[in-house]
């Protein structure tokens, strides 16, 4: 519960904090003084604001803050001891490696798919669009055991990934695959396609038009789904529990091993696990959304 | 326009954010009346269906409802410990119970209350305790066995063929689930009594660590996992094996000649006490329909004249020869066992640097194999 905490809630809350700043300026239709326009206006953004916050302190804030008191419990000391023990070091180099992998092939996938999806008219397309978003709402516990009946053992495919890096690698990919395509997308959809024809007309090899007009405009975007889906992988638990095989340090992912830190009574370390997991999601989030807002100033 | 793009957004704030609050303070009010909270581990869930229904058929069960949670041991006992509502419960293990009665939630002479609430005395002393094996505050009895896949190919007898080469084992983890502790420590005291030291019975326990190829979080998702094709060697609780067999899965159970009694404990928390359904059906579970129930579900009944009538149905596992308890392992029973096997701190005795006296399992984990990343 914990770990998809920071990527599922900032999606919702980013876009109410825009809209409040979008409309807490402008003229209003009906008439009124301009001061007492201007009072209204003031108060209820302001209570706009307030209510965001206390909204946001709610359910994440607050929580955050436990989390972080939680894993200091005990001191510095017992924090990075929890956070550097070997099971955890094993489980954290795991789920990193798996996660970065993960995010990897879906900003490629994701790309292909969101083009296909912007570019080329066929039949089912719209089902194909709506289809997407569908790992965001299937329970990953059930992702997570229809990958094992496909892929496991008595795969109809003779295909056994379980107990595999690649058989978490599939699952994390399965479940972020929404994040690349959904960020690229409406990129594309905006692109009017203008420069990329008159590049091609000019006799610009269709690489080298993407290269320099496709990929630039797209590359914030992309940047920026890309890292909420590491973020995003970093934490998941449903579908890779399964898959993994769950043994300790061997095949045991950080959420399940804070899974079962929990489960023996050792919350504060477990949210010192946690923690690490958190910071490292954090800082690819920022640095993805730095990059990303200066490749996007640097365009103009 | 744009303001009442704003109106309609402060409506909306105040909307998301005043059902927030209201579902944070409607929520926890579903305190239904004649309900009890039972709260146990994962493979005793199907038995509990099976209890409930006949417990509502008697007078004292007309009109009581259930609320039931049933998952990995540790995991149920820690959301209990963190405010999860219970009135009974039936964990795998002892230290479960432990831990509640520290939290202050179950009281501290729970193994007395089948005496004092239910009327019964299951526990027998002398020459009968090696018959029957009970002990206060325990509600069933079973045994940890080997489960194997149908013609049993590998030709699995007991714990010495389950390390040999190609044998691969699912068993839980023991980090969440009760039932994997059981079952390492069922294979540890299986080497024990074959004549084995503590030392070659922890390096037992290193080769079957090493042959395990999946821990699942609970005793069921390990069955679930064997289910799906993975591993050929299932350890498990007699009666889930038995439960698998009857619902026709491809599976055969080999009872090894010695073996681990598995002794799963009840208590009534402090609200349990004060709930008369909590407390009837607590009654009722230690009753001879109760346990009857217990046992056709493939459960070793603690009640002495049920488990003469029912030990028939168990004739086919030609009883282990040889069954050790949690106490013949350690002199202080699960309270120094736990430690000993389980705990997250591991010590060495002076002489020995590489077969620790605390932490055992947590230090074998380690070398048991290769990480896969």
């Amino acid at each position: 519960m914990l770990e998809s905490l920071p990527t599922w809630s900032s999606l919702p809350v980013n876009l109410l904090a825009n809209h409040s700043v979008a409309t807490a300026e402008g003229p209003s239709l009906r008439w009124r003084s301009p001061r007492a326009v201007r009072t209204v206006e003031k108060s209820s953004a302001a209570a706009a604001k307030g209510l965001v916050l206390f909204y946001i302190s709610l359910i994440v804030l607050i929580p955050l803050a436990a989390l972080l008191t939680n894993a200091f419990n005990h001191g510095v000391g017992s924090f990075w001891n929890a956070a550097t023990s070997t099971e955890s070091l094993d489980a954290l180099r795991l789920t990193v490696t798996c996660s970065l992998l993960a995010a990897a092939f879906n900003a490629l996938a994701g790309t292909a798919t969101a083009f296909v999806l912007v570019r080329d008219r066929f039949w089912g397309k719209s089902a194909l669009n709506a289809i997407i978003d569908l790992p965001f709402a299937l329970p990953t516990v059930v992702a997570g055991v229809t990958f094992y009946t496909l892929y496991g053992p008595h795969s109809p495919f003779h295909v056994n990934i379980t107990g595999s890096w690649i058989g978490i690698t599939v699952a994390i990919m399965f479940v972020t695959l929404p994040f690349s395509v959904r960020a690229v997308q409406p990129v594309l959809e905006s692109l009017s396609g203008d420069a990329e024809a008159a590049a091609s007309t000019l006799g610009a090899s269709s690489f080298y038009v993407f290269r320099t007009i496709t990929l630039p405009a797209i590359l914030p975007a992309l940047l920026t789904g890309t890292g909420l889906a590491f973020a995003r992988a970093l934490g998941e638990y449903g579908s890779v529990v399964f898959i993994s095989n769950n043994l300790p340090y061997r095949s045991e992912v950080g959420s399940s091993y804070i899974y079962s830190l929990v489960s023996s009574g050792q919350v504060s370390s477990a949210a010192s696990v946690a923690l690490i997991l958190l910071t490292g999601a954090l800082l690819v989030l920022v640095a993805s959304n730095v990059i990303a807002r200066r490749l996007a100033r640097r365009r103009g | 326009m744009k303001s009442y793009t704003r109106n309609w957004f402060n409506l909306l704030a105040i909307g998301v954010t005043g059902a927030i609050s209201c579902t944070a303070f409607v929520l926890p009010a579903n305190a239904a009346t004649n309900n009890v909270n039972v709260v146990g581990y994962s493979i005793v869930g199907p038995a509990y269906k099976a209890l409930e229904a006949a417990f509502q058929a008697t007078p004292a069960g007309q009109g009581v409802t259930f609320t039931n949670s049933f998952g990995a041991s540790d995991t149920e006992t820690s959301n209990v410990a963190n405010g999860q509502a219970a009135d009974i419960v039936n964990l795998s293990y002892e230290p479960n119970v432990s831990t509640l009665v520290s939290d202050n939630l179950v009281p501290s002479n729970w193994k007395s209350q089948e005496k004092s609430i239910a009327g019964v005395n299951t526990s027998l002393t002398g020459k009968k305790q090696q018959t029957t094996y009970n002990a206060p505050g325990i509600v069933t009895n079973s045994t940890v066995v080997i489960v194997v896949r149908k013609g049993n190919s590998l030709g699995i007898r007991g714990w010495k063929d389950i390390i040999r080469p190609g044998a691969e084992i699912i068993t839980p983890n023991p980090a969440t689930s009760g039932s994997a502790k059981w079952n390492l420590l069922a294979g540890y005291s299986g080497w024990l009594t074959q004549k084995h030291t503590p030392v070659q019975a922890q390096n037992y326990l290193k080769s079957l660590l090493s042959h395990t190829i999946a821990q699942p979080t609970s005793g069921s998702s390990s069955l679930a996992t064997f289910l799906t094709g993975e591993g050929n060697v299932l350890l498990a609780y007699e009666d889930d094996a038995q439960a698998a067999v009857a619902a026709g899965d491809p599976v055969q159970i080999i009872v090894p000649a010695q073996t681990l009694l598995i002794q799963n404990p009840i208590a009534l928390t402090n609200t349990g006490i004060s709930n008369p359904d909590a407390t009837s059906f607590y009654k009722f579970l230690f009753s001879g329909t109760g346990q009857g129930v217990f046992a056709k579900l493939g459960y070793r009944s603690v009640l002495t004249s049920v488990w003469k009538q029912t030990k028939g149905d168990f004739a086919s596992f030609t009883a282990p020869t040889k069954l050790l308890t949690i106490a013949n392992l350690n002199k202080n029973g699960w309270s120094g066992a736990d430690p000993e096997f389980f705990g997250s701190t591991v010590t060495f005795p002076k002489n020995d640097s590489s077969h620790p006296n605390a932490g055992i399992v947590t230090y074998l984990e380690q070398f048991a194999g290769q990480s896969i990343g």
